[in-house]
């Protein structure tokens, strides 16, 4: 190309490489605007049901601007069963993790420390834990239950979310722990430390971003779980899940009733992904991932 | 410091041996819990339904329970439902995966080459939170927004456009159990992809820009096989978790209309609580079961745990 003006020809190369780059920047924004947007509509269209009155709730046009209540969140926390199935899920839930992350994690310590034999199979044998759909295990679980007395039980339907996060656990920190040079625990070693404590007041520490995300991931999965809630309890071990469920399954369903006891279960766990986000993709990844 | 006394050393002593038998065998106590848990998850209920499935009815006493041979399997494919189920549920397994995957990477690819750092937190924050809903909140809000007579989308299909909107849960209902999981879903895999694109080495990126490869080369050259763990594993988890559906689909359509959304989980579900036979669940879940720690075993044999293991 050696024609025309080799300057001008660079110009409106640069020009069009500007216009160019203007005209992605801009479809890019548009698509992830559209994305957001799909995002945001469905959930802002159930948070201003459930704050709308219950006889404007289902108007079509709908009515775009209304005054906002909490007349449904009053009815909703009135309702003893909503009150005590929110409750019963805070706590089976929570304990769930505090015990899966004691079972979890020095497991995963072991294994990512020590040679373990066929540890390539003992990984995937965890792993196939999960592979195991829930339906097919809770059949088995349904009878046990009955037998142990732990049918509708906390203690029961904490077993079970225990059963379901243990593998992610143990993978995701063993992945965590891999990362972490051995050299730290063998400094503490040398200054006389035990193996234990070595774990305890070294190791443990640098894990703490590992430990965190996959706290909130095992409070998340058991948080949205139905199905053992559905099998395993019937009054007294009642996750909010089944209480959200039994509004869809009844004939004649309150909207705006079950609108709030949707967004009721929903905002909590919002705030704690948003609050850690940061921590999440290298815990979602199992540490495949390095860290931002 | 004094002198310690004759039973406080004594005491001393069988602590010192407690807290050396600890240390000693501090992976044996780190590892037993979880093995125990692992065994009571893994093969009692793999055991308990394959004995479920061959017998007339359960008794506690397995010497005198009545070998039925494989006639629940038989009444599984024949009356069950079971081969409509495994076609649906892979259906659906199959299409929500290939869209989450490619709408989790191309938002993930979007997200990462916004210039300002604002701009790009406020997409991560947001294309994350679907995840929070739960399936059954989900099918929530899939009710309300679908319904063909209170609905806003049919409604805004109707007045916006001059096609007529599908009734949804009805017309359409495995369509609408796809999207609905995929919108529950791709921040999953957005937020693995989104953290695999920003370990990509920079310089990389940079050669094969000055060596002047398109955008697409770029990605299929460079940076997608530099991903490959990170897919890998993404797809493989969400595969996993797909198998599981339960929640949104009972909540939306509760398997139908019919059976059109019975999904093996909601086949088993019925045919244990509703139809009581015990017998037909569990041949199925057996089925079930071999189907999808084979294909998952099969899949990490056949691509293999490179840059995943240590």
């Amino acid at each position: 190309m050696a024609t025309s003006d080799p300057d001008a020809a660079i110009g409106s190369q640069r020009l069009d490489k500007e216009t160019r780059e203007r005209l992605v920047t801009v479809a890019r924004h548009t698509i992830l605007l559209g994305w957001s947007f799909v995002v945001l509509f469905p959930l802002y269209w159930l948070v201003s049901m459930s704050l709308k009155p219950p006889g404007q709730a289902n108007s079509l046009p709908p009515d775009w601007i209304f005054l906002p209540t909490v007349y449904n969140y009053i009815q909703l926390v009135q309702q003893s069963d909503f009150v005590a199935a929110f409750a019963n899920s805070v706590m089976m839930v929570s304990a769930s993790v505090v015990i899966v992350l004691l079972i979890g994690v020095p497991a995963a310590y072991v294994l990512s420390r020590y040679d373990i034999p066929m540890e390539r199979d003992v990984l995937v044998w965890i792993l196939s834990s999960r592979m195991l759909p829930p339906i097919a295990v809770v059949i088995p679980f349904f009878v046990i239950f009955r037998a142990l007395n732990l049918f509708d039980t906390r203690i029961g339907m904490v077993l079970m979310y225990v059963s379901i996060n243990l593998s992610l656990v143990v993978w995701v920190m063993k992945a965590f722990f891999d990362g972490i040079p051995e050299t730290l625990e063998e400094a503490a070693r040398v200054d006389g430390a035990t193996q234990f404590q070595g774990f305890r007041k070294v190791v443990l520490p640098a894990a703490k971003p590992g430990i965190f995300s996959v706290a909130i991931i095992s409070f998340i999965f058991a948080w949205i779980e139905l199905l053992f809630g559905l099998v395993l309890t019937s009054f007294e071990a009642v996750p909010v899940t089944l209480f959200v469920y039994s509004f869809i399954g009844s004939r004649s369903i309150e909207w705006s009733l079950l609108a709030a006891a949707s967004t009721a279960m929903i905002v909590p766990v919002v705030v704690f992904l948003v609050a850690v986000n940061k921590y999440l993709a290298a815990g979602l990844s199992f540490g495949v991932v390095i860290k931002e | 410091m004094s002198t310690p006394t004759q039973t406080e050393t004594a005491n001393q002593t069988a602590l010192g041996r407690l807290r050396d038998l600890w240390n000693d065998y501090l992976p044996y106590w780190f590892m037993a819990p979880m093995v125990l848990v692992m065994v009571m998850i893994t093969f009692f209920p793999g055991a308990y339904d394959l004995y479920l499935s061959v017998i007339a009815e359960p008794t506690f006493n397995v010497f005198e329970a009545e070998f039925v041979g494989l006639q629940h399997f038989e009444t599984a494919f024949t009356r069950g439902g079971a081969f409509h189920s495994f076609v649906i549920t892979i259906t659906v397994v199959v299409s929500a995966l290939a869209l989450e995957t490619l709408l989790g990477f191309v938002l993930a690819a979007l997200v990462a080459g916004v210039d300002s750092g604002r701009m790009k937190g406020f997409y991560r924050v947001l294309f994350i939170i679907p995840m929070a809903v739960a399936p059954v909140s989900l099918a929530t809000i899939g009710r309300l927004m679908l319904n063909s007579e209170i609905g806003i989308i049919p409604y805004v299909i109707e007045t916006a456009t001059p096609l007529a909107a599908p009734n949804f849960l009805s017309e359409v209902p495995l369509l609408t159990v796809i999207l609905l999981d995929t919108w529950n879903w791709t921040p999953f895999m957005f937020i693995i992809f989104y953290a695999g694109l920003s370990s990509v080495p920079d310089t990389l990126v940079e050669a094969s820009r000055v060596d002047g490869a398109p955008l697409w080369r770029r990605y299929v050259h460079v940076i997608i096989p530099y991903m490959k763990p990170v897919v890998f594993v993404a797809t493989l988890i969400r595969l996993i978790d797909l198998f599981r559906t339960f929640g949104v689909v009972y909540g939306l359509t509760n398997g139908g209309p019919g059976t059109a959304t019975q999904l093996v989980s909601i086949n088993i579900y019925e045919q244990m609580f509703i139809n009581n036979q015990l017998g037909v669940a569990a041949a199925i879940a057996i089925v079930y079961l071999v189907l999808v720690v084979a294909l998952c075993n099969i899949i990490i044999a056949k691509v293999g745990f490179e840059g995943v293991w240590d």
